[in-house]
């Protein structure tokens, strides 16, 4: 037995709203793209996480993985830049461990501006041991050799 | 490049595992049961490798036991998909053809493509991802690949609060496993492996509305979710945000398909990655337990290992560490009673709703287009009732933490109330998908008669 062919058809409000659904999602994705790229490129890294990879790169190639350092900065305490300039280190100098203050032999000093770090150190009983330029600068316990 | 492999190798044994382990294949039409396997493959390989690096790797100090035991699971899984192949019918004969299928599909691939693009962009000029992917997961990640035994760092106080110790590690545990069996500590690793929850997300919302819905609908609900901007936002932040997203969606669908042991692993792995992830997974099996009786049991066998592990890690490894909750308890009383904190949050919800929009375009305009075509369905209100109670009681959840914490609540709010909204959206979309009603249901059929029977009639 021949089975009659079936035509298909649906109501004109079903194919329009999907219609319409789907250049909406489209026009969304768009918009989408538009915003982030245009995000992206004005605040590519707001952090500059990657020239912290740089800048503390001699901290590294310093320090053991194993160290445990004190950690010092002349960023208004409570301030996003402190916050920022902590866990950026913390996250280029993994494993080794950051902690604020300096109850430990090897104390990074992350400095904002141009100072006289060593004068910093001094009141904080730290003698500088090197100053690796950026405002990054490693100081030891002065009773430390 | 050599991360990446073993970001690829997690997935793929993820993959086998449920292809060879879990009916999924038997669903049909067969392009959606694919989707399934790959969503379910990718979250679960991802959650499973995290936590064997964890236990064996990290807790029991050896990352090449870990990796021995990984391949081998690898090569036994790989054996068994092998024995148990089995043809599967790629074409299957809808009971009505689906609408605008190749239009809808055109679209997804084409938001994809635009969407993976804007990525793209993000990866390359922000490969470290956002605040919290370099101040938490992916620092605690470093700490868990290191060879020095210094992985405990990753859970020490001396971190401070601003690195959240306390949190679960299944983001950071699945990026140290790859940085640690690579050698490197590639930013693309963190970076894919974002972007795999994200088509995992995909996968299982487009996959699991197709099959419970229809596949015009569950192309449809795959297509809305890759044009929402918060989600594409996130993917590159490289936070824990959409992998949470993609295990609350994905333990939903399977419940829905019954498929509560599966169900109750993703809920156990959505546990191991957020603590809201935890709420999710007690609210989960609630919601089980009242909607869906019978399944209760699997559920709880499915997430009971990986709750076990989040609890151990909870109670034994990061217990010093204050989690918001135990800090907030202090001074809780004031805080309940304090009715501006109720406006304030209210308020954020309602703001943070309306900012998913980017540009005029907000995410709910398809469904509500959609939902004003097609009209609800009436059949599944169980379901949808699972669904709503669970997800209105995790929002709910997260509103309480907001009148409940100790921190300024307008930072709390600002700083976190988008990522939030993001981890249940999908889920959100899928129960909104199945609400609607089947365009196929609304076809109108004619007969054309055969050449013979026009010629009858004519004469």
């Amino acid at each position: 037995m021949s089975r009659e062919p079936e035509r298909v058809r649906y109501p004109a409000r079903i194919v329009v709203g999907i219609a319409v659904a789907i250049l909406l999602c489209l026009w969304g994705v768009f918009q989408s793209y538009a915003f982030e790229s245009e995000y992206q490129r004005q605040s590519p890294d707001p952090y500059q996480i990657s020239a912290q990879f740089m800048r503390l790169a001699p901290v590294l190639s310093t320090l053991p993985e194993n160290t445990v350092l004190g950690y010092v900065t002349d960023a208004e305490a409570g301030s996003t830049s402190d916050s920022a300039l902590l866990a950026s280190a913390e996250y280029v100098l993994a494993p080794r461990l950051l902690t604020r203050g300096t109850n430990h032999d090897w104390v990074l000093g992350n400095f904002t501006r141009p100072a006289d770090f060593a004068a910093f150190g001094k009141s904080l009983g730290l003698r500088m041991q090197q100053d690796c330029g950026n405002g990054v600068v490693l100081y030891r316990k002065e009773h430390q050799p | 490049m050599t991360g990446l492999i073993w970001v690829f190798e997690a997935v793929l044994l993820g993959c086998l595992l449920v292809y060879r382990w879990t009916d999924l294949r038997s669903l049909r039409p067969a392009w959606a049961a694919w989707l399934l396997i790959f969503g379910a493959g990718a979250a679960g390989g991802v959650g499973l490798t995290s936590c064997v690096f964890f236990v064996v790797g990290v807790l029991l100090g050896s990352h090449v036991a870990a990796l021995v035991l990984e391949i081998a699971l690898l090569a036994w899984s790989a054996y068994e998909a092998f024995r148990h192949r089995a043809r599967i019918d790629q074409f299957t004969t809808e009971v009505r053809p689906p609408v605008a299928l190749p239009w809808i599909a055109g679209g997804l691939l084409l938001a994809l493509g635009l969407a993976t693009a804007a990525m793209a962009i993000a990866w390359d000029l922000t490969p470290n991802g956002n605040w919290d992917a370099w101040a938490i997961w992916n620092l605690r990640a470093k700490f868990l690949a290191s060879p020095g035994g210094f992985a405990s760092r990753a859970w020490s106080p001396v971190l401070g609060a601003i690195t959240h110790t306390e949190y679960p590690l299944l983001v950071s545990g699945f990026v140290g496993r790859a940085w640690a069996d690579s050698s490197t500590l590639a930013s693309t690793v963190p970076a894919a492996t974002s972007y795999v929850f994200f088509l995992a997300l995909l996968s299982l919302v487009g996959g699991g509305a197709t099959i419970l819905r229809g596949s015009t609908l569950g192309l449809l609900a795959a297509l809305g979710l890759a044009a929402t901007p918060p989600l594409l936002r996130e993917v590159p932040a490289q936070y824990s945000d959409v992998p949470l997203a993609s295990y609350i969606a994905g333990a939903l669908v399977f419940a829905l398909l019954d498929r509560p042991v599966l169900a109750g692993i993703l809920a156990g792995f959505a546990a191991w990655t957020k603590d809201e992830g935890v709420l999710f997974l007690a609210l989960f099996l609630a919601g089980t337990a009242v909607f869906r009786r019978r399944d209760i049991r699997a559920a709880v066998f499915g997430a009971a290992p990986v709750g076990v592990l989040v609890a151990a890690f909870k109670l034994f490894l990061s217990r010093g560490n204050g989690s918001l909750l135990s800090t907030s308890l202090p001074g809780v009383g004031h805080r309940i009673f304090d009715a501006s904190r109720y406006a304030t949050t209210l308020a954020a919800f309602g703001r943070e709703f309306i900012g998913m929009a980017s540009g005029w375009y907000h995410p709910i305009l398809p469904l509500a287009i959609l939902a004003v075509a097609l009209g609800f369905e009436r059949d599944r209100r169980r379901d949808l009732a699972f669904c709503g109670a669970v997800l209105a009681a995790l929002l709910l959840g997260y509103f309480g933490i907001y009148i409940l914490t100790v921190n300024d609540i307008n930072w709390q709010l600002q700083t976190s109330l988008s990522r939030l909204l993001v981890q249940v959206w999908p889920a959100l979309v899928l129960a909104g998908f199945l609400a609607l009603r089947l365009p196929e249901a609304a076809a109108i059929i004619t007969r054309t008669p055969q050449p013979k029977e026009r010629r009858k009639a004519r004469a």
